[in-house]
């Protein structure tokens, strides 16, 4: 066991005492995450975010459950204020139902806390050992060990839900508090939902980390829209580990633009033909900002398709990190999957590190992947700045046209604008500098 | 409107333009005719403001003020209109926001109020009708799968709701069909006036069957080597540009 693993553990494990199944899994996590500890550069699917490196020097010790009402400074910075949905609000990790609108749920619709869930008796076996594929594998397991509460998100076979739910960390623990959430979001046959999740912090140098644990029925539709906007000072993790039906459809869309440093994960694997996965990013980052977007799709059956596109802009000293997997088993014959990064460099100081990877077992199927990396077009520049329209706002109106491949994919159009409404005061906070990092 | 005095300009540090002397009066239309490379699209680049070429000696004055002191968008703004040889394509812009946005920065910059959405809208649709772009161009992304033609419309589109005082076109003729060449010249043809004036950068005399001059230029070598009336361009025709240009060398 690592030094540094040992150390993180002990401080921030969740002590034994809970349900023995629960208790087991816990202690397994602590084994397995101890034996290959904090990933550092030298392991292959972690060369461009050292985990180890990032989180050393800081004695992390577990955020403490906030009681008092939570408004951040300068407001609600929750993109999705003003679309109505269901709300359920985790502050520095833990369920807080005085700040979530629960009331009126629909038959068949089930939100609560994992802390409740586990009170009353409920057993998350399967979920708890679900480690994902090997890349992502020590953020389950840390995560498994670590996690105090989380969301269930349960809704019925055949159930529509129109109204949106909408998911909300703040965060305000401080320098070197870490939270684990664990979240489990399960839809039964054609059942539908839209998961709006916001990560909103301003309580400094702090860790978060979440897992979501999504489990899709034969033709079940989840549409999911993120936005990270964590302190600038924060390091964050996400992990998104999604198995999907036959017919089901999983759409992902985030807009990146929070902490110092983050590793947004997820794998997709597909468990039922006619499958579909989505997993869509758009990231702005300045600074010395880094956001690597890890995804792994698993075609382990045939007839599904994924895509995976990925939009980047850096500006000051930031780097930005795709690495994409689309692995096809033997069997999965007409598959189609597509993956894609392009990345706009602001500044001669920002990096983009991206790997797109294919790993083929079948003939008959459709693949596509690929990366770019550019720097604003000096002819579109021209273009625009020759009819009126000044170098300032002509660049804005370049990123935003670059970003818009990937937020023009929701559909629902309150919440595109809530995206790219979030996406506009990056660059007036860049203009007026009063971000500065 | 427009005087050139002994213009040099240069590009990575290669002369292209060498001495051009221009006087350009208001509601003048003037041909620049050459042949590839001659420095016809330099000019045209040199007047917008492009500032991957470098003024090296000479003068430029417009409306009796330094153009050279003036930003891309500040001469935009001052009525300096240049229609692309080849319009770029900007995907995620849509061209009414394009249009909307330009039409807007220049009255803004003009100390003019904006025009809002209504407005604006209204503007368009009757600019358009005039000019046979349909709607649905105009919730395309800007030239994105336009076709030549379409392109060119939508050049001129821009013009006549910007309303330049000196329009430059450049090789507006390339890339178009003798249908599309109607449209586009009848289109420039409305917007004459006493008070705009207009550079027609051509390689060809065909162009200028339809949009007529009050003066030709032939550019050879990055000089203006023979000047005349619009009679010149059916010369040239004739003759071709190697006599003339030879002479000059």
């Amino acid at each position: 066991m690592t030094e540094q693993a040992l150390t993180y553990l002990n401080a921030n494990a969740v002590p034994s005492g809970g349900p023995a199944w629960l208790d087991e899994r816990r202690r397994a996590a602590r084994a397995s995450f101890g034996d290959v500890g904090f990933p550092n550069r030298r392991v292959e699917a972690w060369r461009y975010t050292d985990l180890a490196r990032l989180i050393s020097k800081t004695n992390w010790t577990p955020s403490e459950q906030e009681a008092a009402a939570i408004l951040p400074p300068e407001g609600s910075r929750n993109p999705f204020a003003a679309i109505p949905s269901w709300v359920i609000v985790f502050v520095n990790g833990f369920f807080r139902p005085d700040l979530s609108s629960l009331s009126d749920l629909e038959d068949g619709l089930e939100i609560g806390s994992l802390d409740a869930a586990l009170a009353g008796g409920t057993k998350f076996e399967t979920i708890f050992d679900a480690n994902g594929p090997e890349d992502i594998a020590p953020m389950a397991a840390l995560n498994a060990a670590c996690a105090r509460d989380g969301a269930v998100i349960r809704v019925a076979d055949g159930v529509k839900l129109d109204r949106p739910l909408q998911l909300l960390h703040y965060t305000t623990s401080g320098d070197a508090k870490a939270s684990h959430t664990r979240h489990v979001i399960e839809l039964g046959v054609g059942a539908t939902m839209t998961l709006l999740e916001a990560q909103v912090g301003w309580g400094g140098a702090y860790l978060a980390d979440r897992m979501t644990n999504i489990a899709l029925g034969e033709g079940a539709s989840l549409t999911h829209v993120r936005v990270e906007d964590e302190d600038v000072k924060a390091l964050h993790l996400s992990t998104v580990l999604a198995e999907i039906a036959s017919e089901a459809s999983y759409k992902a869309t985030t807009l990146a633009l929070g902490g110092l440093a983050g590793r947004l994960q997820t794998a997709i694997r597909f468990t039922g033909e006619g499958a579909h996965g989505e997993s869509n990013t758009a990231y702005l980052l300045r600074g010395r900002q880094h956001v690597d977007t890890t995804i792994i799709v698993d075609h382990a059956v045939p007839a599904c398709t994924s895509e995976a596109l990925v939009k980047g802009v850096l500006d000051g000293s930031s780097t930005g990190v795709f690495q994409g997997r689309v692995i096809v088993a033997p069997q999965a014959q007409k598959s189609d999957a597509k993956q894609m990064s392009n990345a706009l460099l602001l500044s001669r100081d920002a990096a983009m590190n991206a790997k797109p990877e294919l790993e083929i077992y079948a003939d008959d199927v459709l693949c596509a992947h690929g990366s770019t990396i550019g720097e604003i077009d000096e002819e579109a520049l021209f273009y625009l700045r020759s009819r009126g329209i000044d170098e300032e706002a002509a660049r804005r109106l370049l990123i935003g046209a670059f970003l818009s491949d990937v937020l023009e994919r929701i559909s629902l159009e309150a919440v595109q604008e809530a995206l790219t409404a979030r996406a506009n005061v990056w660059f007036e906070t860049a203009k007026s500098g009063s971000e500065k990092l | 409107m427009l005087e050139i005095k002994d213009l040099h300009a240069s590009v990575d540090g290669t002369e292209i333009l060498k001495g051009i002397t221009l006087s350009i009066g208001d509601g003048e239309v003037h041909a620049i005719m050459g042949p590839n490379g001659s420095g016809k699209s330099t000019l045209s680049n040199v007047l917008a403001g492009r500032d991957t070429y470098q003024i090296t000696s000479g003068s430029i004055t417009y409306k009796g003020s330094d153009l050279t002191e003036l930003s891309i968008e500040e001469r935009a703004s001052a009525g300096i209109f240049l229609a692309f040889q080849y319009p770029i394509e900007i995907p995620g812009v849509t061209t009414m926001t394009f249009l909307k946005t330009a039409v807007n920065a220049q009255r803004k910059a003009r100390g003019e109020k904006e025009l809002d959405a209504v407005r604006f809208l209204k503007l368009v649709r009757e600019k358009a009708k005039q000019l046979n772009v349909r709607d649905e161009m105009l919730k395309r992304p800007l030239n994105v799968g336009f076709s030549g033609g379409e392109k060119k419309r939508a050049e001129m589109l821009q013009m006549s709701l910007l309303e330049p005082s000196l329009a430059i076109l450049d090789e507006t003729d390339s890339g178009l069909d003798i249908d599309a060449l109607k449209v586009v010249s009848e289109g420039v043809n409305a917007l004459r006036a006493p008070t705009r004036s207009m550079i027609i950068i051509t390689h060809y005399q065909r162009l200028l069957n339809y949009i007529v001059p009050d003066f030709v230029h032939v550019l050879a070598n990055g000089r203006i080597v023979r000047s005349g009336g619009k009679e010149l361009a059916a010369e040239l025709e004739e003759t071709g540009y190697a006599d003339i240009t030879e002479s000059a060398a």
